[in-house]
């Protein structure tokens, strides 16, 4: 290998650390085309964006129609967030955001057994959450972080005889996966 | 049966054809040349996940004559991640589309999704070529919620032959959750067979769209007899990192795909830098090719003085 291609290889990441950073300054901009130009572009980048898991999920409260749209597609397509955000979105599931919750929720569940230590916030938001799909996830999350929240069991059995044939199916398949 | 690969030489010269009906809207003014010719022996179904078709993209001129030229290329494209509050954003791109004087028509599903953040599915069609049957058109039902999105189905019959021996078939456009594929898989192996026992008289099912997954996932298909899709080992993604879209059908009993098929490449197709093909859509749209009319036996039809293929 080359040592120039070396470097344009990592430039080209750095780049892209920078640029990345940049927009998620850019969703706080006052102008709300600005802040739609930022998430569409952090949309574009895909995976690569993981590092504004936590700025998207916020965005999702947005007052713009296109922010929130944008915001919602590139967190579809993130992945799992980094292990360094997950005690802050422990504390999104909690949102009154119904958007930004779901998604909290999400990216918690993508993160598995990293985020065992978000099951409390999970687990009260299973047990509270007004809005469906929030305790959907709620219930898959807590799947998929599997036996390390085992705290969540409560929450999970109540869930298993919810009227909500989605509900009750994820919070039985948590049951499973969390395990006796 | 798996994946139908066209034979080499096919392959390249439909490639040729995809990229001269692509580069016509280069070469014309809007209006000007009329429509490009489209083969008499073939109709090309599509699938597009044009990601977040809104506002903000209608805007951008640039994008929209793109895309107004993948859709030329085909007989029908079936779209996904419509999402927008307006019911004018589709309407508005079939009048850019048919700004060369194509006659291109479009049906629209309702807005899904379990959030507040929505997407509708679409398909655009050709109607110089291909006619639906509005009473037809649906959305799969989901009374166990297993699907994010649940599929939209239209039944459309090409117009290229006479009407009694006219293909007719079944296509179903979905957009699985990321989150849930294998889930969604298995639930859209069961719709799949649903719509195969829709109606008596039509046995020709194509399930399309985004299933994020490629076939080496689609083992929940392979409880049904002769299942097959159109691609494999390609990406269908702008990036080429990920293969995500397909065309899903029974071989029994869809004799008409004539084997042939592919993904549309935007950077290659228009020329555009991969930052530019990301703002038309980070999917490729694909494709597979279908006789366009019913085959009964085991040989097409000639068309044209064309000699019989035997299958």
């Amino acid at each position: 290998m080359q040592p120039e291609r070396c470097g344009h290889g990592k430039f080209a990441e750095e780049l892209a650390v920078a640029e990345i950073e940049a927009l998620i300054g850019q969703l706080q901009d006052a102008d709300p085309g600005r802040r739609g130009a930022a998430a569409e572009l952090l949309c574009r980048h895909g995976a690569a964006a993981a590092a504004a898991a936590l700025a998207l999920a916020r965005a999702c409260a947005d007052e713009d129609d296109q922010v929130r749209e944008w915001a919602a597609a590139a967190l579809e397509d993130l992945g799992p967030p980094p292990a360094g955000s997950i005690p802050e979105l422990g504390n999104l599931v909690g949102s009154s955001h119904p958007l930004v919750a779901y998604w909290a929720a999400t990216l918690l569940g993508r993160s598995g057994q990293n985020a065992a230590t978000a099951t409390t916030a999970l687990a009260a938001c299973l047990a509270s959450a007004s809005d469906p799909a929030v305790a959907q996830r709620a219930a898959w999350a807590l799947g998929k972080i599997g036996p390390a929240a085992a705290t969540g069991r409560d929450a999970l059995e109540k869930a298993a005889l919810s009227a909500d044939p989605r509900l009750a199916r994820l919070a039985r398949e948590a049951l499973q996966a969390i395990g006796p | 049966m798996r994946s139908r690969s066209a034979p080499g030489a096919l392959r390249v010269l439909f490639a040729g054809v995809a990229l001269a009906c692509a580069a016509s809207g280069r070469a014309q003014q809007p209006g000007a040349g009329g429509p490009v010719a489209k083969p008499q022996d073939a109709v090309l179904v599509a699938s597009f996940n044009i990601q977040v078709f809104g506002e903000s993209k209608l805007a951008k001129t640039p994008v929209v004559d793109v895309l107004a030229r993948v859709v030329r290329c085909f007989d029908i494209v079936a779209i996904q991640e419509v999402r927008a509050k307006s019911d004018e954003i589709v309407p508005s791109f079939v009048r850019a589309v048919n700004a060369d004087g194509s006659r291109y028509h479009y049906v629209i599903g309702p807005r899904q999704g379990r959030t507040v953040s929505k997407e509708q599915y679409a398909f655009i069609y050709d109607t110089n070529r291909i006619e639906v049957d509005g009473s037809s058109v649906g959305v799969v039902p989901d009374p166990q919620g297993r699907l994010h999105r649940p599929p939209m189905h239209a039944r459309f019959r090409t117009r290229v032959v006479p009407v009694e021996m006219a293909f007719t078939f079944w296509l179903v456009d979905t957009h699985t959750d990321p989150d849930e594929v294998p889930q969604e898989l298995e639930a859209l192996a069961g719709v799949f067979q649903a719509m195969q026992a829709a109606r008596p008289d039509e046995d020709d099912v194509i399930l399309l769209g985004d299933l994020n997954a490629g076939p080496p996932q689609f083992g929940a298909f392979q409880r049904i007899p002769g299942i097959g899709w159109a691609l494999s080992g390609v990406t269908t993604n702008t990036r080429r990192t990920k293969t995500y879209d397909n065309l899903i059908f029974a071989q029994p009993a869809t004799r008409e795909y004539l084997g042939r098929s592919g993904v549309l490449d935007l950077q290659n197709t228009f020329a555009l830098p991969l930052e530019h093909a990301l703002e038309v859509s980070d999917h490729n749209p694909v494709w597979g090719a279908f006789y366009p009319a019913e085959v009964r036996s085991q040989s097409l039809p000639p068309m044209a003085g064309q000699p019989a293929v035997r299958r």
